[in-house]
């Protein structure tokens, strides 16, 4: 059995990329809300920011942060530049095709990724947050500012995204978008500008994900771009609605995955936890459920 | 459509869960399709016969391979078109059905000296049972959460096929020894040793799996996907038990992608756990789409997109990157512009070029000219 201060050690590790997941979860169905994509390139997007960033970092002499702007804003104008091309001629046709059509996405930026950045020929390559250096000490465990930055953050924008969608006239129109588009529209509400928004919004906060991530688990392109998979994981438990319960879901995903780390016989089983908890967490949440009718589907 | 439902609501109340009867409930009406049944079955039965004769003595053997390797993917492909395109359940966890057939039948051909084409049937069953087994909590949802959770469920087989590893000959129930030197190769069956005979077998091995979508969709089942597709609600006021059907669906579709894995053990010989990845549902599905999940001919364009045109760049040294690309494109165009893929789409753009070609001649000639 893992010591207590193992638990400790990596109840940090745990709270940090559950904050990742969390601001992740919060982008995903902010946009789902708003213009009711389910967007499954957010890990590429965000591993083709950490990308560029990498590549200013290291071929550039970019210091750290003016190249973490970079990839927020290349993940920003990367997910507006999608939603402005594919966005309106999908609008009307089903959830499901909205989503797959990002995996198209996905796709692209795999390919070319791996064609820019091939991870054969043993190149690996390492994006490293200079807050990593600073650490601190909670008792007998060591906390970098990275982990704080992560949860921080995760913390942060989920208040901001619920408040921003309730209080604001632009979170209220993506509200009153996602009840019926036709309606919105006809009340005098600028469409166009509010999915862009929208958007931009997510991709900026895949673009921040991704760079946390390379950082937390590694820069891989395969391997951030599934990492969607736990985001997924969240927002489904949050069924794709609610900001407060996506974030609760995926601390606890977070956590449970790290803490599994230490408990050899299960410590291989850990990548199962987000699926594992998505699907008992749908189970339970569509168990009167027999039959769905319409077009949004359940 | 509609008379189509009523009639398949009788049948579903008459005798449910019986093997369907095909060809009894269909002779009234055969008359009306003979025209196009009798031409059709004879052309795809010339060029498959074509193909197997003639493929493995014109092609090199890596060529060779490349074919069998089609031939083995539009099983899987015709599995997922199934679903996808007469059911209307998109799943993103069939490469890690295929894993799972390919694990069983490894176990299988190691463990036992069974013959191949019992292999293949307990692979496909083992998988029907794991699969559907999976599926059936799933099943309770639909649309957009169906898919979402076989993508969980695809990363979590993966994880798990990872971790226990797939076997290599060794004891036990995972039948993988790390310290094993010398990997023994899954055995072929004794009369396929050589890959142009694999080829052949896969080939045949194929045909039988397409047979036997077809006379399902012929059949009572397929009436009932049909209605299910069209409207859930529908088919279910119209009598059909819309989650016997759905299960049936899933089903089939993990058996023959059961079957599939089968042949990937024979026909890699040694597998690991980087022979599958997540990816690869996606991609599937992506292909899927792109040859058209409507129609069994889409599923063959599939497999050759995503098996040919991979064999065909890598031996043009072209790198496997650019065929991702050209697949996530291919994805949104499709899903954009021409929902029913590549085998309805492009004799429409053959025919819209023809008539522009055609077009371009009349004007030449001034005679043409009052005319259009």
């Amino acid at each position: 059995m893992p010591t207590w201060t193992d638990v400790e050690q990596f109840l940090v590790t745990g709270l940090s990329l559950g904050g990742v997941y969390a601001l992740s979860g919060v982008g995903m169905v902010v946009l789902y809300r708003a213009t009711g994509v389910l967007n499954l390139a957010f890990g590429a997007i965000g591993a083709f920011g950490a990308f560029i960033a990498w590549q200013l970092i290291n071929h550039s002499s970019v210091s750290f942060w003016p190249a973490f702007a970079v990839a927020v804003l290349v993940g920003g104008l990367l997910t507006l530049a999608y939603g402005m091309v594919f966005g309106p001629a999908l609008a009307l046709r089903d959830p499901l095709v909205k989503a797959t059509a990002t995996l198209g996405l996905a796709l692209i930026l795999l390919g070319v990724m791996d064609l820019l950045w091939p991870s054969s020929g043993g190149a690996s390559r390492a994006l490293t947050v200079p807050t990593d250096n600073n650490t601190f000490q909670v008792g007998q465990i060591s906390v970098t500012y990275t982990n704080v930055l992560a949860l921080v953050l995760g913390l942060v924008v989920t208040v901001v995204a619920a408040a921003f969608l309730r209080f604001t006239k632009l979170g209220t129109a993506m509200r009153a978008m996602a009840n019926d588009r036709e309606i919105t529209a006809s009340l005098g509400v600028p469409v166009r500008r509010v999915t862009a928004a929208a958007w931009f919004g997510c991709g900026c906060l895949a673009g921040v994900a991704g760079v946390l991530l390379s950082d937390l688990v590694a820069l891989d392109a395969t391997a951030l771009t599934f990492l969607v998979i736990s985001t997924l994981a969240a927002t489904l438990v949050g069924r794709l609605r609610s900001i407060p319960i996506t974030f609760a879901a995926a601390i606890v995903i977070g956590v449970i995955t790290a803490e599994l780390t230490p408990i050899s016989s299960l410590s291989t089983y850990r990548d199962m936890t987000p699926f594992v908890v998505a699907a008992i967490a749908l189970l339970f949440l569509s168990r009167r459920r027999v039959i769905s009718v319409g077009r949004q589907g359940v | 459509m509609e008379s189509a439902g009523v009639k398949t609501a009788d049948d579903t109340t008459a005798n449910e869960g019986t093997a369907p009867e095909v060809g009894s409930r269909q002779s009234p009406r055969r008359p009306r399709i003979e025209p196009r049944s009798l031409v059709r079955p004879v052309v795809i039965a010339a060029l498959v016969l074509l193909a197997l004769l003639l493929i493995p003595s014109i092609f090199s053997l890596y060529y060779v391979d490349a074919w069998t390797q089609v031939a083995i993917y539009s099983i899987v492909t015709l599995g997922l078109g199934l679903l996808v395109g007469r059911v209307g359940m998109v799943s993103l966890g069939q490469g890690a059905v295929l894993a799972l057939g390919a694990w069983v039948a490894a176990r299988l051909l190691f463990a036992t000296g069974l013959p191949y084409p019992l292999v293949l049937l307990f692979a496909g069953l083992i998988t029907m049972v794991l699969g559907t087994l999976v599926g059936l909590p799933a099943l309770r949802l639909s649309g957009l959460y169906l898919a979402l959770i076989t993508l969980m469920l695809a990363g979590a087989i993966t994880v798990v096929l990872t971790t226990i590893n797939f076997p290599n000959g060794g004891s036990g129930f995972t039948g993988y020894d790390g310290s094993t030197v010398h990997i023994p190769p899954i055995r072929r069956p004794s009369v396929a040793t050589t890959d142009p005979a694999f080829f052949r077998y896969s080939m045949i091995v194929a045909i039988v799996m397409f047979v036997l979508v077809f006379f399902h969709i012929r059949g009572r089942p397929g009436r009932a996907w049909a209605a299910i597709r069209q409207s859930e609600s529908a088919a279910l006021a119209a009598g059909i038990n819309t989650t016997f059907y759905k299960l049936w669906a899933f089903a089939l579709a993990s058996f023959v992608t059961g079957v599939a894995g089968g042949l990937v053990a024979g026909s890699f010989r040694y597998l690991n756990s980087l022979t599958f990845t997540t990816q690869d549902s996606i991609t599937l599905l992506a292909v899927v789409l792109m040859g058209g999940a409507y129609s069994m001919t889409g599923a063959v364009i599939a497999a050759f997109l995503l098996k040919f045109l991979q064999a065909l760049l890598n031996d043009w040294g072209v790198s496997p990157d650019w065929l991702t690309i050209l697949f996530g494109i291919g994805v949104l165009q499709v899903l954009t512009t021409a929902p029913r893929g590549i085998v309805e789409q492009f004799p429409k753009d053959m025919a819209r070029l023809g008539r522009l070609i055609a077009g371009l001649f009349r004007r030449r000639t001034p005679a043409a000219e009052p005319a259009e």
